[in-house]
Formats: structure tokens, C-alpha cells, sequence
């Protein structure tokens, strides 16, 4: 297998999914790019650490009081998983159909919403909208459960329009008030009780009780409406099926995709492939599955022109780092820790700073959000007992006998990181630093001995470089 | 303004949970206090009287002293229209300064943004904790959380001096090349080197300070002991930040409320005392805030979420006194069987802005707030 | 001609509930794993806690009339008088109280006033060690047996710790465990043990004789889900706390499937005293259905317990006092509903 084949598979598993080891990388060269697309695609079973274990050993995840054991639990799922785009999909959604825990004090509801995006993210638009609009979480962060027959409260009609489909200028004031007019009676079972908790975050008397969706027909506005030009008794469901088939609609869609997944900024040549995923969104009845298989398929996406063009995201990079390290994927003390990493960063996992979601590309990485990021992910690569460190410290021992140079040592460490490239200037501090030492004797090595600690030492510092920030 | 060429600092102390106002600033002179708290109250031969129908928490010793000099500001019933009961909620109002909807810029993050336009100081906001608390949130404006001021910087798992030097210098030559070609590469290598920069700055902190004050064993007088560290080394930091908790007390009230103030009480006491030693108590000002009060019956264990609370303002520029009114526990006075806000916080933030700092308030803290007068010059 | 052999009707009717969430010490429970009754009749919850509270971490006492009695332990470490991840415990006849912990590997000892006695905290897997402790049964004679969950065996003490016998070994055949959890004693001595993750209970001979085995994977009557609890109460009826399914089962000392319990929990007298004082609370939960109908996605047992209020959520343990009353402790909810068999 090429190298050519191997980067180009790293880039797609960094952009699909949170990076891959060596190991993934060569198994997934030997399958062939469309096909390992395909498996992206279409996840089965994602094999991840049960929920029995979970539950067992980790009590606050099992009974989702708080935000911190929800990311927590979510952490799991991204780290432990087979299905990868699956769940970076879900967080995509999450950022972009955004609710947070500040206002719903609410864990389970967002891991329910979140398990909506699993189940429903990757068929038809019209489909996500319509369960995004009856998710209890949606529901109360968008005060529709005040929305009534006689009382419209136009929230979340509003945000549907601005924020989760046609954008600023794609519809008018009227449609805003006869699209809330259809979400009436769309609330919560119990909705007084369960608003009037989130609102003081009670957990009195016995914990919280989760939410689920009702449709209170007597509270609903059944009259004619008229939206983007359609006159009919629209019922949300309606609605949803006029806004998913706008073109303004595609746009936004392939867009935001694009920016995700592809590159933090739109050229000439990305604005194309949005074209073709626009073309594909309406071709396929509106099915992001294959939208995105028209993105990552393109050349444009495969060129090299597209690697390195997005600033990980902080859950993006803690997560991958773990995968890299192999660590956590059993139950651990300390997980919680992991999720507050990234919390630290600058994005918690539950709890987007407002409907908008967050500001990705380069605002993610301040001074403060750098020395954590750094620090976490130098703490993980640092533990030779990690298993993917370990892994790799033993395909450095099958190289030359386990003798190597500090250029080689150097080359062969970044190879297996990514690969990453990286510029000549951090190329040559790495191996000034691994100079000082001379000569790395990998041969006949011990757990945790000098030799296998210059490694862990020269991946915390490959793994701070300011390349490995980039996906 | 100071003539001493100092840089004035705002020391803000968030006490998380919802401090209980009713048995911080005790009204034990009313016979509503003891009927709405049969269980969980203070007695009046047990509170330390500011006057005849007031008086402190007994734990509070070293702010009451504080208050005896003249040097203590109460802001009693803060709060804000149409009160929340959800921490996370109240605690992003009081954060962003704004309680009509959810906005992303924090008030202290603005601040910094005004001070220091530029960004030529990367360590004009430094936090005392990990994760940066909403308050100094703003998009481009660096600020610095120091989990242990000790051990703060870049790779503190390399305990090795020589290894951490070759580190550092590794990181420094990674950071350092610009290519003029890639804004992202080269946006990157400077937050690198502002990073590397404030942590060196940060660490020099420690080393020159030298102090007799012995702060107590805990979490939040260490964190005092850091602030007075980074400010009497003159880095150029204005805005401190702190916070301790949880004062969240459903249960076992008089117990955890008790410790909580043992331990803020002692590190205002540390703190203030090390101002003095060093001559920056005319300097530095310190804000004690929390997102809501509680209620004003007691569940016969503790107190629930309530509204209308107390802040407490202590500096050698403070006018010392009662501010603001005391809400009344009469019934027909109250909201829902809360406490009744008299005065909106923003009027404190407006107050500190303007008069400590001299920023202009109203595109901070989202409009016009009348101000108090609790600082002295 | 056929004769017809009239089963005994086996009743458990609910009683009350006890208990309340709390964010603090004092009156409340924060996710308790079991309880166990004293001599006396006081009622001891082990509060296994969440990762946020661990400081929390306490043995309280309170009665069936649910009065406040106190509470001991000094959070969460490895002293002796703390925890680091407390499973289970149990009474001798000298009313001292064995508390499991699975994560500090031992298991320590207090009198009923608290005070700590003594602890056994020999770690490995040789005769003796324990590597995660869980559950915890006393027979009459004061022989201590203890589920050592990562050795996948159990293990019997005397009373001052002595090790007497060792039986078990991973797997999924009969004398085998996965992941083992509680464990009970029955009048005849006999052990019984909540094989988790074989969805079993496993009966044994006071020297660890395979006896017999109930259950199997399911969701249907005298099947289980990640057993985690088991009592024996002197007529040789099995109750069963079948966690995953979030439920409590009642077998027949034959094996026979009895009962099922979903849980009923009513509002306990600090459930009461909460929504006295905060009336807005109260009043809208009177509006509201605590048994709703739910959307097909979220028809698993964990989903539907998270959802409605009196239904088991997380029922860790039972536990049988000498009156043939049921104790059900629900780590999720923060409570024990009481029954009473008939």
C-alpha cells in the first residue's frame, strides 16, 4: 500500500471520524477508499462499551443527573465506537440543531436528542426536522411548550426558519407567525410540571423524570395557513416537508456539511462540490447519506488540497487522542475528567452556549484553550502503558533491528500519528529535541524503560506541534 | 484613579450554589426570620451584630472585622426582574449581564476587551480555576486559568528541569516560524508563543512573592493566596478571578453553610491581611457575588432555590455600609415565597466599571444602571 | 383421575416508600445500593453515591416511621472510616454492620453506632483476597460470604475474617460466574448468588456444592436481565432484584415463577415535607400523569423507569427484616419502597 493511500485515508478517517490508528489505516487501504465510505455510510453495530458495564460501574451515568455524567457517557460512545461517522455526525447535528443543558437542566433529554440524530441522521432531512421538532429537548429549549393555540409563542418558529434550515432572508415575518401557528400543541407529556423543574432544576423528590413528546390536539391551531406560497391546514409535519424542499434549504444543508467536514473556508472549487451536493440532496429525496457521499467522494475532498483545512474542534481533538492512545476503553475512573477536558477547551459537551451553537475553525484555539489541549493530549501520548502507545512503540522496534536515528525516529513517530505533515521548522525542532538523547536502542525494551519513555516523550511533543491541531 | 502607578485590580469571588442571604446577613431581630425558619436559622445570641436588627453569620469572623473598619459594602436584595431558579441559567444572567435572553460575551471578558484593545497584554484576566468561567468569555480575548499556580504552563507532566528546558525550547522553535501564507499556521504559532509567554510571565509570580500571612488548607485560600501572588508581582493583571462552592444547601444547612463560611470568611481574612502587608488594600477591590438567594421557608433540613440575594464588595476604597434594601419577609412583600430584588446587579457591575475601573458601563453590562456609592475615590 | 395441587397465593402488598434525593448530608439518600435492618428495627442505606458527591459517602439511619436517626462515614478515600465505592452490606448477629467496597478492596466493619471495629483488606485473588468486593450475606452461624465480582468467585470468612472456603471460577457454566453481584442466605444455609452477567441465580451448599440455577436471558417471567440483587426469606420464596429489567421477581422455593414487581412508589414523608414548601412544584405535579404513555424509541425498561416516577429505577438490592417485609433499593430514584408479604 501506498503512502498516497494511507494519507488519504487518514484524512478521510479524521474527517468522518475522530482519526484512526495504523492498524485502522492499513486495514482500511486494503478494503479500498468507496468502500470503507460505504461502511461509514451505513453503521450497523457500533460495538461500543455496553451500556450494562457502563451503568454498573459508573452510577451518575446511569442515572443522567447531571451534564457531566451525560458527556460523559457520550465520551464512551465516541471513544469506544466502530461506527465512527455516526457519531461525529451526531455531533455535527448537535452543534448545528443546538440545545444546552444551562436551560433544560436536563442530562438525559440531550442524550435522547442526541440518540435522535443516531437514528435519524443520516436519512432524509425532512425526516431529522420533523423529529428534531417533536424532541423534548428542542421543545423546551425553544419554549414551544408555550405555544398556544390561543398564546403563539414564536420561538422555535423562528429559529427553524433563521437557524435550522432557510437562513436570514429566505422567508418573511408571516411565514415565521404561520409556521409557529403549526407547531401549537407540540409540547411535552406532563409539560407544566416538567417546565416548571427545568426552570428551578429540581431533582425533588425522587431525581429527575425524563421527558417525552405529546401532541395536545385541543391546544392546536388547525386553521388554513399560508407558508412560503402554500395555503393547506398545515400540521408541523407540513411544514417541515415545504421548508426541506427549498432550495434555500439544500444550500444551507450542503453547506454546513461542507464547512464541517470538508474545509473551515469556502473557495471557488469547494463552492462546486457544494453545487454537486445540493444536486445530490434533491436527487436522493433529500437523504444527507448521500449528500455526504458526494462530498467525500469528490475530488476535491480526496486532493490533498482539502487535508489540513480544519482546525479541530476540542471534543474532536480529546476524543481522537484517546482513540490514538487506546486508553478509556474500559471502565475508568476518571472519564467524567475526560469530558471536562474539553469543556476546558472551550466546548462542553451538553451544553452549546446558545442555539447558534458554537464558532468553529481558528476561534477554538485561544492561549488558554491551546495549553490544555497541548497538555491532554501530551498526558495521554506520555503513558507508555496505553495500548495504542504501546502499539506503537512496538512498529518503532520493528524497524531497523529497534535502532533508530533521531531523524528516523522522528519520521517514522509523525508516520504513525496520522501521518502528519508538517512544516520544516517543526520538523527540525522535534529533531533537536531528539538529538540531546542521540540514538533510540528500542532492541530487547521493558515496559515503561528509558527507551520506551523517549517515545511517549516524542509523541507528547509530535502530538503539540501546531499541525496536529489541524484535521 | 491611583497616583501610585499601580494598576487597580477587581478581585471577583463567586460563591456557587446560591448562598442563603437570610443566614449570611441575619435579620434576627424580626420575628418572621424564626417563624419561616423554625429549623434552620441562626440564633440571635450566636450572630455578630452589625446593629440592633442585624448581624453576620457566625462563621463570618474576619469579614466582620473587616466590616468594624469601615471597610465591608452589603449590597442587600440584588437580583434582577423576573427571577430564575436554575443555577446554570441565573449564574449565565449574572455572567453575561444580560437576563432577557442567552448571550455569549461575558462582562468581565468585555472588560478586559476594552482595557486592553490591542490584546498587548495577554494576562490582564487571569482565573483561578480550570475551565474559564462565562464572565471573561469573549471571542479574541486571551485569558489565562490557573488550576495550581505552581505548576502552570505547558507539559507540567516533564518534571525534569533539563528535559522541560529542551521541551519548552522545542515548543518555542515549533511556534515560532511564519509563512505568510497560511492565516490558520500562522494565527496558531502566535497563540503558541502568547501561551508560552504568559505561562513564563505567570511563573515568575510565586518566586518573587514573599509574604508573613500563613492562608488556611483550603481550596478557595489558596486561590487568594495565587490571586495576591500575580498581583503583587505587577504582570499588568486587573481582572482575578475565583470561585468556591457549593453553597447549594437543600440539606444539613446550618452545617455546610457554617464550613463554607469558615473557609470564605478565613480566605477574605488572608487575603485582605496580605493586601495590607504589601500596601495594595487601596488597590484592589473585591467583589463577592452569587447567582440567586434562596427561599425564604426552610425545608426543615436546609433551603431551597429562592431569589433576591447579597453581595458583598470589601477593599480600603470601600465605602463600608448597608446598600441597597433589605427585603422584606413579610408576606404580601414577597414573590412566589421568595425575597424580593430591590436593585439590579447590573447597577453594581456599572458601579465597579465606571468608578473602580473607568470603562464605560452601559455597552457592557447592556444598558444604563444607577450606580451606587461604595467607593471612596 | 388427576389430582390438582392448590398453590399457597403468594401476596406482597406495597407498604411505602422511604427517602428523598439530596445534595448534602443529613436526611436523604444519594443513590443507595442496600440497606440493612438492626436488631433494634433502624433502618442503615449505604449510599453508594455518584462521582460528584463522593464526599457524601455515608451510612444513614433512619426507621419505618422516618425519622432522621444519624448518619456515619467519613467520605470518600481509603481511611478506615471512608469509602471509595461501597456495594453492599450486612448484619451479624451481633448487630455489626459488613460494608463491602469494590473499588478499595475489602471489606470494613462498624457496630451499630457507627464506629469502626475492624476491616479485611488483603487485595489479589489468593485464598482470602479480594479483588471488587460486592455482595454480602451473613448466616446464622456469623459466617461471612462475600461475592469477589473480578475473581468471578465467592468466597466464605468466619466472623473475625478467618478464610474458611473459596468456590468459582469465570464462565457461563454451572459453579461458573461473570461478573458476579449480590448474594443471600437462606435458612438451611444454602448461598445463593445474583450472577449478573449470566442473567442467573446460582444456588449453592454452605461449602459451595452446586445446587441448582434459575433464569436465563429475557425479558418474560422467570427470565433476567443483569440480576444484581437476591433474598431468601424462611419459606425458601427467591426475590430477586432483576436490575436490568427494572424489577423485582419472586420465585418459588421450586424455582416456579411467582411474581413480578414493577415498583409503585408513593411520596415518602420528606417527599412530602419538600413539596409543602415549594407549592408551585406541587400543584403542577398534581396535574400531571406520573404513569404516561410513551413513544415506541423509548420502550426499554431503563427508559420507561426514567420516565415514570413509581416504577423501580435501578433496584440494586433487597432485603428481607425478621416481619417478612421487602426492602427495595432503588439507586436512580433515592429511595427504598417497603412491601409486605402475606
Amino acid at each position: 500500500m501506498s503512502n498516497q493511500d494511507i494519507a488519504q485515508m487518514a484524512h478521510l478517517m479524521r474527517r468522518a471520524g475522530f482519526g484512526a490508528t495504523r492498524d485502522e489505516l492499513e486495514e482500511g487501504v486494503a478494503k479500498g477508499y468507496e468502500a470503507v465510505v460505504e461502511d461509514l455510510l451505513y453503521p450497523t453495530d457500533p460495538q461500543n462499551l455496553p451500556d450494562d458495564i457502563i451503568r454498573r460501574y459508573h452510577t451518575e451515568q446511569a442515572e443522567l443527573r447531571l451534564a457531566d455524567g451525560a458527556a460523559a457517557y457520550w465520551m464512551y460512545r465516541m471513544i469506544t465506537t466502530r461506527c465512527p461517522l455516526e457519531e461525529k455526525l451526531a455531533l455535527f447535528w448537535h452543534g448545528l440543531l443546538a440545545t444546552g443543558y444551562v436551560k433544560l437542566n436536563q442530562a438525559r433529554a440531550l442524550l435522547n436528542q442526541i440518540d435522535t440524530f443516531r437514528r435519524h441522521g443520516l436519512g432524509s432531512f425532512s425526516n431529522l426536522l420533523a423529529e428534531t421538532s417533536k424532541d423534548p429537548a428542542m421543545i423546551i429549549w425553544l419554549d414551544n411548550h408555550d405555544n398556544h393555540k390561543d398564546a403563539i409563542n414564536e420561538n422555535y418558529g423562528r429559529e427553524l426558519l433563521e437557524l435550522f434550515s432557510l437562513g436570514i432572508g429566505n422567508y418573511t415575518e408571516q411565514d415565521v407567525k404561520e409556521c409557529a401557528r403549526a407547531f401549537t400543541g407540540w409540547t411535552l407529556g406532563n409539560a407544566e410540571y416538567m417546565a416548571m423543574r427545568a426552570s428551578r432544576d429540581s431533582i425533588w423528590p425522587y431525581s429527575r423524570i425524563a421527558w417525552h413528546f405529546e401532541f395536545r390536539e385541543e391546544d392546536h391551531d388547525d386553521g388554513e395557513k399560508t407558508f412560503l406560497g402554500e395555503t393547506g391546514r398545515f400540521n408541523g409535519e407540513d411544514i417541515v416537508a415545504i421548508i426541506a424542499r427549498q432550495d434555500s434549504t439544500a444550500r444551507f444543508v450542503s453547506t454546513r456539511l461542507f464547512q464541517y467536514f470538508a474545509a473551515d473556508e469556502v473557495d471557488e472549487d469547494g463552492q462546486k462540490v457544494i453545487e454537486d451536493m445540493i444536486r445530490s440532496y434533491f436527487d436522493s429525496g433529500q437523504e444527507i447519506r448521500s449528500v455526504l457521499r458526494t462530498l467525500f467522494n469528490s475530488e476535491y475532498f480526496k486532493s490533498e488540497k482539502a487535508r489540513f483545512a480544519r482546525v479541530k474542534g476540542p471534543v474532536e481533538l480529546v476524543v481522537g487522542g484517546v482513540r490514538l492512545a487506546g486508553s478509556y476503553r474500559t471502565p475508568t475512573q476518571g472519564i467524567d475528567q475526560v469530558a471536562r477536558q474539553a469543556l476546558y477547551m472551550g466546548q462542553g459537551l451538553l451544553q452549546p452556549p446558545s442555539v447558534e451553537g458554537w464558532h468553529e475553525g481558528i476561534e477554538w484555539v485561544d492561549s488558554g484553550a491551546l495549553v490544555e489541549r497541548v497538555n491532554f493530549v501530551a498526558h495521554e501520548m506520555a503513558n507508555v502503558q496505553n495500548p495504542g502507545v504501546r502499539r506503537i512503540i512496538e512498529r518503532l522496534a520493528a524497524e531497523n533491528g529497534g535502532v533508530l536515528s533521531p531523524e528516523s525516529l522522528v519520521d517514522h513517530c509523525l508516520d504513525l500519528l496520522g501521518p502528519i505533515v508538517v512544516a520544516d521548522d517543526t520538523r527540525t525542532a522535534l529533531v533537536n529535541y531528539a538529538a540531546h538523547e542521540g540514538d533510540l536502542f528500542l532492541t530487547g525494551h521493558q515496559p515503561e524503560d528509558e527507551a520506551e519513555k523517549r517515545v511517549g516523550e516524542l509523541l507528547s511533543l509530535a502530538t503539540a506541534t501546531r499541525e496536529f491541531q489541524l484535521a | 484613579m491611583p497616583s501610585n502607578g499601580k494598576k487597580r485590580a477587581l478581585v471577583v469571588l463567586q460563591l456557587i450554589g446560591a448562598n442563603d442571604p437570610l443566614n449570611t446577613v441575619v435579620p434576627y431581630s424580626d420575628p418572621l426570620y424564626y417563624d419561616n425558619r423554625p429549623t434552620v436559622s441562626v440564633p440571635a445570641d450566636q450572630v455578630l451584630p452589625i446593629d440592633d436588627d442585624f448581624g453576620f453569620n457566625p462563621n463570618m469572623g474576619p469579614v466582620k472585622s473587616l466590616w468594624d473598619q469601615g471597610k465591608v459594602a452589603v449590597i442587600n436584595g440584588i437580583g434582577y426582574p423576573n427571577p430564575n431558579r436554575s443555577h446554570f441559567r441565573s449564574m449565565d444572567i449574572w455572567h453575561t449581564a444580560e437576563p432577557d435572553k442567552i448571550a455569549t460575551e461575558g462582562w468581565l471578558g468585555r472588560a478586559i476587551r476594552d482595557m486592553d484593545p490591542n490584546g498587548e497584554n495577554v494576562l490582564t484576566g487571569v482565573n483561578f480555576g480550570r475551565g474559564l468561567p462565562r464572565s471573561l468569555g469573549c471571542r479574541g480575548v486571551p485569558v489565562a486559568s490557573v488550576g495550581n499556580l505552581e505548576t502552570y504552563g505547558l507539559f507540567p507532566d516533564v518534571q525534569d528541569d533539563l528535559k522541560k528546558e529542551q521541551t519548552l525550547q522545542a515548543f518555542a522553535q515549533m511556534y515560532g516560524g511564519f509563512s505568510g501564507r497560511d492565516p490558520v499556521i500562522d494565527s496558531l504559532g502566535q497563540t503558541g508563543r502568547d501561551a508560552l509567554k504568559g505561562a513564563d510571565i505567570l511563573r515568575t509570580a510565586p518566586a518573587q512573592y514573599s509574604s508573613s500571612i500563613e492562608y488556611g488548607p483550603s481550596s478557595i485560600a489558596q486561590s487568594m493566596k495565587n490571586i495576591c501572588q500575580v498581583m503583587f508581582a505587577e504582570l499588568g493583571t486587573q481582572i482575578f478571578y475565583a470561585s468556591h462552592g457549593s453553597f447549594d444547601t437543600h440539606g444539613d444547612e446550618l452545617v455546610v453553610h457554617g464550613k463554607l463560611w469558615q473557609d470564605v470568611g478565613g480566605a477574605i481574612g488572608d487575603y485582605y491581611a496580605d493586601l495590607e502587608e504589601h500596601g495594595w488594600q487601596d488597590d484592589a477591590l473585591l467583589l463577592v457575588w452569587t447567582e440567586f438567594g434562596r427561599r425564604i421557608k426552610d425545608n426543615s433540613s436546609g433551603t431551597d432555590h429562592g431569589a433576591g440575594g447579597t453581595a458583598l464588595l470589601i477593599g480600603g476604597n470601600v465605602k463600608g455600609g448597608m446598600y441597597g434594601q433589605y427585603p422584606s419577609l413579610k408576606e404580601a412583600e414577597q414573590i412566589d415565597g421568595d425575597l424580593k430584588a430591590n436593585n439590579d446587579f447590573r447597577s453594581t457591575y456599572s458601579t465597579l466599571l465606571e468608578r473602580w475601573i473607568g470603562l464605560d458601563a452601559p455597552s457592557i453590562v447592556n444598558g444604563q444602571f444607577e450606580q451606587f456609592d461604595f467607593i471612596e475615590k | 383421575m388427576s389430582t390438582r395441587t392448590t398453590k399457597q397465593q403468594f401476596k406482597l402488598e406495597y407498604v411505602k416508600t422511604i427517602g428523598i434525593t439530596t445534595n448534602q448530608s443529613g436526611r436523604g439518600f444519594i443513590n443507595p445500593y442496600d440497606v440493612a435492618i438492626s436488631q433494634d428495627g433502624r433502618i442503615f442505606v449505604l449510599n453508594h453515591c455518584d462521582s460528584a458527591r463522593k464526599n457524601l459517602m455515608r451510612i444513614g439511619i433512619c426507621n419505618l416511621d422516618e425519622e432522621y436517626l444519624g448518619e456515619f462515614g467519613k467520605g470518600s478515600g481509603k481511611d478506615d472510616e471512608q469509602f471509595n465505592s461501597p456495594v453492599a452490606m450486612a448484619f451479624d448477629s451481633q448487630d455489626r454492620l459488613y460494608i463491602s467496597d469494590e473499588l478499595n478492596h475489602r471489606v470494613t466493619i462498624f457496630d451499630s453506632s457507627g464506629s469502626f471495629l475492624s476491616k479485611w483488606d488483603a487485595s489479589g485473588n489468593g485464598p482470602g483476597e479480594l479483588n471488587g468486593p460486592a455482595g454480602i450475606a451473613i448466616d446464622s452461624q456469623d459466617n461471612v460470604y462475600v461475592v469477589d465480582q473480578h475473581n468471578n468467585r465467592v468466597q466464605k470468612f468466619d466472623s473475625g475474617g478467618s478464610f474458611i472456603a473459596q468456590w468459582g471460577e469465570a464462565g457461563s457454566g454451572p459453579g461458573q460466574f461473570n461478573l458476579p453481584w449480590g448474594v443471600a442466605v437462606d435458612t438451611q444455609g444454602d448461598v445463593y448468588v445474583a450472577d449478573w452477567r449470566n442473567d442467573r441465580i446460582q444456588k449453592f451448599s454452605p461449602d459451595g456444592e452446586y445446587q441448582a440455577s434459575f433464569g436465563e436471558s429475557g425479558e418474560g417471567d422467570g427470565q433476567f436481565y443483569r440480576p444484581s440483587g437476591v433474598a431468601v426469606d424462611s419459606e425458601g420464596y427467591v426475590y430477586v432484584a432483576d436490575w436490568g429489567n427494572e424489577r423485582v421477581q419472586v420465585m418459588a422455593p421450586d424455582g416456579s415463577f411467582q411474581l413480578n414487581l414493577r415498583g409503585q412508589a408513593t411520596l415518602s414523608k420528606w417527599a412530602e415535607d419538600f413539596l409543602a414548601v415549594n407549592p408551585d412544584e406541587k400543584r403542577t405535579r398534581e396535574m400531571s400523569t406520573l404513569v404516561p404513555n410513551l413513544p415506541p424509541h423509548l420502550n426499554t425498561p431503563h427508559h420507561v423507569s426514567s420516565q415514570t416516577e413509581p416504577y423501580f429505577w435501578g433496584p440494586v438490592s433487597v432485603t428481607l427484616d425478621g416481619e417478612d417485609r421487602l426492602y427495595v433499593t432503588e439507586s436512580n430514584r433515592h429511595r427504598v419502597q417497603i412491601y409486605q408479604k402475606k
